[in-house]
């Protein structure tokens, strides 16, 4: 447990009436971060507002985008999203777990420090390089490996998907991996000593404990995707107004598409900033896009608090 | 009977963990060996010292590894003292325990705040709405507070670590809250403040998103002379725009080189870190 200074600090004599250098320095540098956070929240809020009151629900549900007609329709892109995202999380997910129990559970010592440093450092490599990378080698695999299923091309949200779950594997591991140690050892020793094999131990005397905090990993490398850029902007084809016939068709996969993020990455922002309707438009996507990740990084973040305790 | 299905089970479930050990860690070999490989040819002093030509298909990156470095130190002394600032709120200013856990949870919230929107918000109100046009400080203040929440968590985690018989000490010894601070927090958390700003610095020297629209353009800027309409190169705003010229053999040859020496740079950060992240991990233990 932290030891917490606050509560030391309470009773600590104050001397001075006037505050000292060192608080108002604090205080002075605090408030500018906080000014930042929140003209950034009034932003978003404020400046959605025209194209909100122009198109109204269907900023969300329309699914045409034409800002020549100005139509702002966000549909296409949310589903985009949502489908890298999702496969971004499938692919990682299982992997990432294995690992986390690979070097919480097997692991020991110097050896478990390499291997979780190793993995670590994949989360280093810059999105920018993930993109290159996807752009050489992943997509003309894809288009090959595919062929039988007719791929336009190797552009499509496939492709992306899998290169942001590459790039989410090590955050998803690495919270796991601290979600796992987080349980006690006598926990796991009692288990052994029934009996249990480790993969019985595992499933009934670790994972209840560290469930939240596993959910929590997946939920906050499931926002770290939604929000991934330039990665998925060399890759996804950026191919507006793409929606899935019937719904759940998975031909969308091999189709170029748009993402929120691929399309507040491109040139449109430039042009967009002389209307202030189309303006207002992009402004709706950003705050669209916040607000969805904001939903899955604060609910994975409220789990990792409340998992602390559950685990105890 | 019922055993060898246990068994089964058991080895079943080892070998999916050591499978998927063994995947991650070739991903991470794959990417950083094809980095390497490709990029290892590219670079000679020559592509590291000399100025890009042709739009990138010949000549070097000087001015984009000066752009990165200028980026780097402008975000490191922009977040330099309002990590501090947070950082003390959180762990000596704020007594309350709630308010100081609803901090805590804003900074990891804000921590997750994908980095596009700091680039759109960052067009929206120093390029167009203060008029600076593109510049390095606007990019260098965008990295800063995109990196602030985890740096400032990470100090203020340190902080709490101080065993508390220092404080204990310092407050037999009469210390008034400034001093305490000064002579004991500081010093004693300086590891954990450098492990994350570097960290913070690797993550902000790679990314894109934030510097597109406010900071960078691909090619006819050099070291700034000013503030506004001062833009600078930047690797990884570079190797951006070489990916989609990536049909062009040579233009791809100086991706590669770019990627290269952009992960040598991130990982410098990354790997400069590891002494101070060591050191306070002995502090925590010796205590």
């Amino acid at each position: 447990m932290a030891i917490s200074l606050s509560v030391d600090l309470e009773n600590f004599p104050r001397k001075k009436i006037r505050p000292s250098w060192t608080a108002v320095f604090s205080w002075v540098f605090s408030a500018l971060a906080f000014i930042f956070f929140l003209t950034l929240a009034g932003f978003l809020l404020q400046g959605s507002q025209p194209v909100l009151r122009k198109e109204g629900l269907d900023f969300f549900l329309g699914s045409i985008w034409h800002y020549r007609v100005l139509c702002f329709g966000a549909l296409p892109m949310l589903y985009g999203t949502t489908v890298v995202a999702v496969v971004a999380i499938l692919f990682a997910a299982p992997l990432a777990f294995g690992s986390a129990i690979l070097t919480a559970e097997y692991l020991s010592g110097k050896i478990r420090l390499l291997v979780k440093s190793l993995i670590e450092l994949l989360a280093g490599i810059p999105s920018v390089v993930y993109g290159l990378l996807g752009v050489i080698y992943l997509r003309p695999m894809i288009f090959n490996t595919l062929k039988p299923f007719h791929p336009e091309t190797g552009d499509n949200l496939l492709s992306a998907g899998l290169i942001v779950g590459i790039m989410i594997l090590p955050t998803i591991m690495s919270l796991s991996d601290d979600a796992l140690r987080g349980i006690s050892r006598e926990d796991r020793e009692t288990a052994l000593a029934l009996g249990l094999t480790r993969y019985e131990m595992f499933f009934h005397a670790v994972l209840p404990k560290a469930f939240p905090g596993l959910v929590s990993a997946v939920l906050l490398g499931f926002g770290r995707a939604l929000g991934e850029t330039i990665a998925v902007y060399l890759v996804a084809g950026r191919a507006d107004n793409r929606l899935p016939q019937p719904w759940y068709s998975l031909r969308p996969l091999l189709e170029s598409g748009q993402t929120l993020t691929s399309k507040l990455g491109g040139s449109e922002v430039g042009i967009a900033y002389g209307n202030p309707v189309h303006w207002s438009a992009m402004i709706g996507l950003c705050l669209l896009l916040f607000l969805t990740v904001m939903v899955f990084v604060s609910v994975g973040q409220g789990l990792k608090f409340f998992g602390r305790d559950y685990g105890r | 009977m019922k055993d060898s299905i246990r068994t089964l089970k058991e080895n079943f479930f080892t070998g999916f963990v050591f499978v998927s050990g063994l995947i991650t860690l070739g991903f991470l070999a794959a990417a950083l060996g094809l980095v390497t490989f490709k990029g290892f040819r590219a670079v000679s002093p020559a592509f590291l010292f000399t100025a890009m030509r042709e739009g990138g298909v010949s000549g070097g990156i000087l001015y984009q590894i000066a752009g990165t470095v200028i980026l780097a130190l402008t975000t490191l002394s922009i977040v330099l003292p309002i990590a501090w600032g947070v950082a003390l709120l959180r762990s000596v200013y704020i007594p309350n325990t709630a308010l100081r856990q609803g901090l805590s949870f804003f900074l990891y919230t804000l921590n997750g705040i994908p980095s596009i929107l700091f680039g759109i918000f960052g067009f929206f109100l120093f390029v167009k709405g203060l008029g600076w046009g593109k510049s390095w400080l606007t990019g260098g203040i965008l990295l800063a507070m995109m990196i602030l929440p985890a740096v400032a968590m990470n100090l203020s985690e340190g902080m709490d670590r101080i065993p508390k018989d220092y404080i204990e000490n310092a407050r037999a010894l009469g210390l008034s809250r400034s001093q305490l601070i000064w002579s004991v927090l500081a010093p004693q958390s300086f590891s954990s403040f450098m492990s994350g700003l570097l960290l913070g610095l690797g993550r902000a020297a790679g990314e894109t998103a934030p510097v597109i629209f406010t900071a960078t353009v691909f090619a006819g800027a050099f070291i700034p002379k000013g503030i506004t309409d001062n833009p600078v190169l930047s690797l990884p705003y570079h190797i951006f725009n070489l990916a989609q010229e990536s049909y062009q053999p040579q233009a791809l040859q100086n991706a590669w080189g770019s990627a290269f020496v952009l992960i040598a740079m991130v990982f410098f950060f990354n790997l400069a870190q590891l002494p101070f992240r060591l050191r306070f991990h002995e502090e925590a233990e010796a205590a």
